[in-house]
């Protein structure tokens, strides 16, 4: 329970204490950490930032394979990569995704990497509206969300792709709606070659360093996206495109 | 908690047997999922694939030793995180709680992800018995939710439903025209649920992992429909099993890779949403609340037995059920609860009392395929022996499965196997039997007495005309080696 006051009106429950007496009485084991220290749990902030070196040593020495590896991983899981060799190109890639698709709407966070493809303009000459979705003076919060909904595009950048699985990872981010990558039909996902790890365990390597270094704090959400939404409730047949987008598109910078 | 129907195993299985679309839908389990895990595990090595099972196994015995301690670490990381953590003993009181949310909040609409828990709880009920809508999300959960039936499997709720079937009920119960197109029918889904999201105060979401060093709750899912159930109303609820805790987040990698894998045969879902709390200051969008509910429900009876406490390592990926020969031929309703199949068997009679569900831990053939299929290495089938054996054992009458019959013709057997003239005594009365009934073969059935149940669904071989020692007797015994 909340001992704020934020827990009016909610029935207690058992307390933390009784249920936690429960449990042990279960086990018939006394209070107290684990008689063996948890391998996983025990490495302190000194030892994560060492393995963080060695991880973009590592990733640094294979970038190109990694891309590869995240390229072809990312085609199976359901995405269709575009790789561009610089801004422009990628403004070219997003242009004719949007063109292709009959689109007249278009929400895009406002992350770094579109300093890098300013495809707003390129957008907006083609006749298509972009959308900026951020919190700002002129907008609030359920504009902003009619915006989305309204959308047939979804454009963000992505804070880490997993060449593992060919996964696009999203953080919160000022400038970076929950619903962007998720409402609209279309996402298009703009990857940077330094936003690539090879694998799960980098990402939460990564993660939970971040959360050491801000005192404790993850941050409200982590979200690893691999392909398009999906379903195959019915007869076990596969449908693309249930709740979240059909179409995803992964633009590779670099 | 909702009704209780494991005393009917027996018929039930009998009308399954018997139905030939739900035989049409199970035969699909086995080629679709377990086809794709085998697919998945031969992709990344069997040995690979031994060894990440072994290191998930020691994660879930070292957590569940550790229980307490894990619980209490989660609980100050979501309240770190600006959380609120709620424990329930039973159903009604995790009910209680999250009636209390909604109707402290003044919720009117619900969306809720897919829950296995929240089967178990009846909670939708508990919800709507305030007035409250509740809208499943989850294809499969809106479909069975629409009919009024529970989930079949753990993973694909509405396995036992043609696509006929849903698209009538589609018809009856939204009003759209019939269309057994299924694409056609999750847009009918898409966009009567895509409503429900963006009225909804409450979303309300299982938990496939709960990470203690950070406070986190982790959901596995394809549609989209958890990230948003868990994105898009005020307020979030999430509610998990307490043996869902894992201790550090780097060990949700090794359950990202099992889990999908032993499911569905993915590498991984479309979606792994991870949260930690309700929104920050800086965040453009999310919950203004987050509660988790924490639920006990009989689970600490399984972690009391030592016996039985792997149990509780479950993740819930279906691949038990996948490849049991006996789920394969019954399906998932005549197990009576919220959990089928061989996980089922041991889960459920300790959920809801074993003389509840006697039948449960004999719905086996004990092959062990479900051991060498569990991704956490679950020793399904010493469990259920156990079981049978703590039925077989017990002094109240209520309890022990074994009827009377059953006990006499075992202690009989008994005797017979150490008295060699009882045991030929017994060989010729079964000839006669076989002369009488068994039609030239072995006995197929035997209308009435005794034997008339053990043999309505089995036949016995035929025996040969004369046993071993007979023949012993007759023919050989004079022989000596020297005769040649």
């Amino acid at each position: 329970m909340g001992s704020d006051g934020q827990g009016v009106g909610i029935p207690a429950g058992v307390a933390k204490e009784d249920f936690l007496a429960g449990v042990r009485t279960a086990l018939g084991r006394e209070a107290g950490p684990p008689q063996d220290a948890y391998p996983r749990l025990g490495d302190g902030q000194a030892e994560l930032e060492e393995r963080e070196r060695e991880l973009y040593h590592r990733v640094a020495a294979n970038r190109d394979g990694l891309l590869e590896g995240l390229a072809s991983t990312a085609e199976l899981r359901g995405w269709k990569v575009h790789r561009a060799r610089d801004g422009e190109e990628a403004i070219g890639r997003v242009t004719a995704i949007v063109a292709a698709g009959q689109v007249k709407r278009v929400v895009r966070s406002t992350q770094e990497v579109f300093q890098q493809a300013p495809f707003h303009q390129a957008l907006t000459d083609a006749g298509v509206q972009v959308v900026a979705v951020a919190r700002n003076e002129s907008q609030d919060r359920e504009t902003l969300r009619r915006d989305i909904i309204a959308a047939d595009v979804g454009i963000t950048g992505a804070d880490y792709a997993v060449a593992e699985t060919g996964s696009v990872v999203v953080m919160p981010r000022a400038g970076l709606s929950r619903l962007v990558s998720l409402v609209p039909p279309m996402h298009i996902a703009l990857v940077r070659p330094e936003d690539v790890v090879e694998s799960l365990d980098d990402v939460f390597l990564l993660r939970r360093l971040e959360f050491h270094r801000k005192g404790g704090d993850m941050g409200s959400y982590l979200n690893f996206i691999t392909g398009p939404s999906r379903t195959a409730d019915i007869e076990q047949t596969l449908v693309v495109g249930v709740h979240g987008p059909r179409e995803v598109h992964l633009v590779l910078l670099g | 908690m909702p009704e209780v129907e494991t005393r009917q195993f027996i018929p039930a299985s009998r009308v399954s047997i018997r139905d030939p679309q739900l035989r049409r839908a199970l035969r699909r389990v086995g080629s679709g999922f377990d086809g794709a895990r085998r697919e998945a595990i031969a992709e990344v090595t069997p040995e690979a694939w031994e060894e990440w099972r072994e290191q998930a196994r020691q994660v879930k015995e070292h957590t569940l030793s550790n229980l307490d301690y894990y619980l209490e670490l989660l609980h100050d990381n979501v309240v770190k995180n600006g959380g609120q953590v709620h424990f329930a003993r039973d159903a009604a009181q995790a009910n209680a709680i999250v009636a209390g949310i909604a109707t402290s909040r003044g919720v009117k609409v619900v969306t809720k992800g897919k829950s296995m828990v929240s089967e178990e709880l009846d909670l939708n009920r508990a919800l709507e018995g305030l007035g409250v809508e509740v809208y499943e999300t989850d294809l499969g959960e809106y479909i069975i939710q629409l009919a009024g039936e529970t989930p079949s499997h753990l993973v694909a709720p509405a396995l036992h439903k043609t696509k006929e079937q849903v698209a009538e009920l589609l018809a009856d119960k939204l009003g759209v025209p019939y269309n057994d197109d299924i694409e056609e029918m999750a847009r009918v889904a898409r966009t009567t649920l895509r409503e429900k999201f963006l009225q909804a105060d409450l979303g309300i979401s299982g938990a496939n992992f709960l990470v203690a060093e950070t406070g986190t709750l982790a959901i596995i899912t394809n549609e989209g429909n958890g990230r948003l159930c868990t994105s898009a109303p005020r307020v979030h609820v999430g509610i998990a099993g307490m043996e869902k805790v894992i201790p550090s987040l780097q060990d949700l990698a090794l359950f990202l890779r099992l889990l999908p894998r032993s499911a569905t045969g993915q590498r991984l879902t479309s979606y792994v949403s991870m949260t930690s709390g309700p929104r920050r200051e800086t965040d453009e969008d999310g919950p203004e609340e987050f509660h988790l509910v924490i639920v006990d429900n009989g689970r600490s009876r399984l972690l009391a037995d030592p016996k039985l406490r792997e149990a509780l390592h479950c993740i819930r990926c279906g691949a038990c059920l996948n490849i049991c020969p006996v789920y394969q031929k019954v399906g998932g309703h005549a197990y009576g609860w919220v959990y089928p199949g061989p996980i089922g068997a041991i889960v459920t009679p300790n959920l809801v009392g074993l003389k509840q569900a006697k039948d449960l831990p004999f719905a086996s053939s004990l092959c062990g395929a479900c051991r060498d299929a569990c991704p956490v290495k679950i020793n399904i089938p010493r469990m259920l022996l156990h079981l049978r054996g703590q039925l077989a054992e017990s002094q109240d009458s209520e309890v022990r499965a074994a009827p009377v019959q059953e006990r006499i013709a075992a202690r009989g057997m008994a005797k017979a196997l150490s008295h060699p003239g009882w045991l030929a005594a017994g060989g010729r009365a079964l000839r006669g039997m076989q002369r009488v009934f068994g039609n030239g073969g072995g006995l197929g059935s035997i209308p009435l007495g005794p034997m008339a149940g053990w043999l309505r669904s089995r036949d016995l071989p035929p025996a040969p005309p004369r046993t071993f020692a007979e023949t012993w007797e007759r023919e050989l015994a004079d022989r000596r080696p020297e005769d040649g």
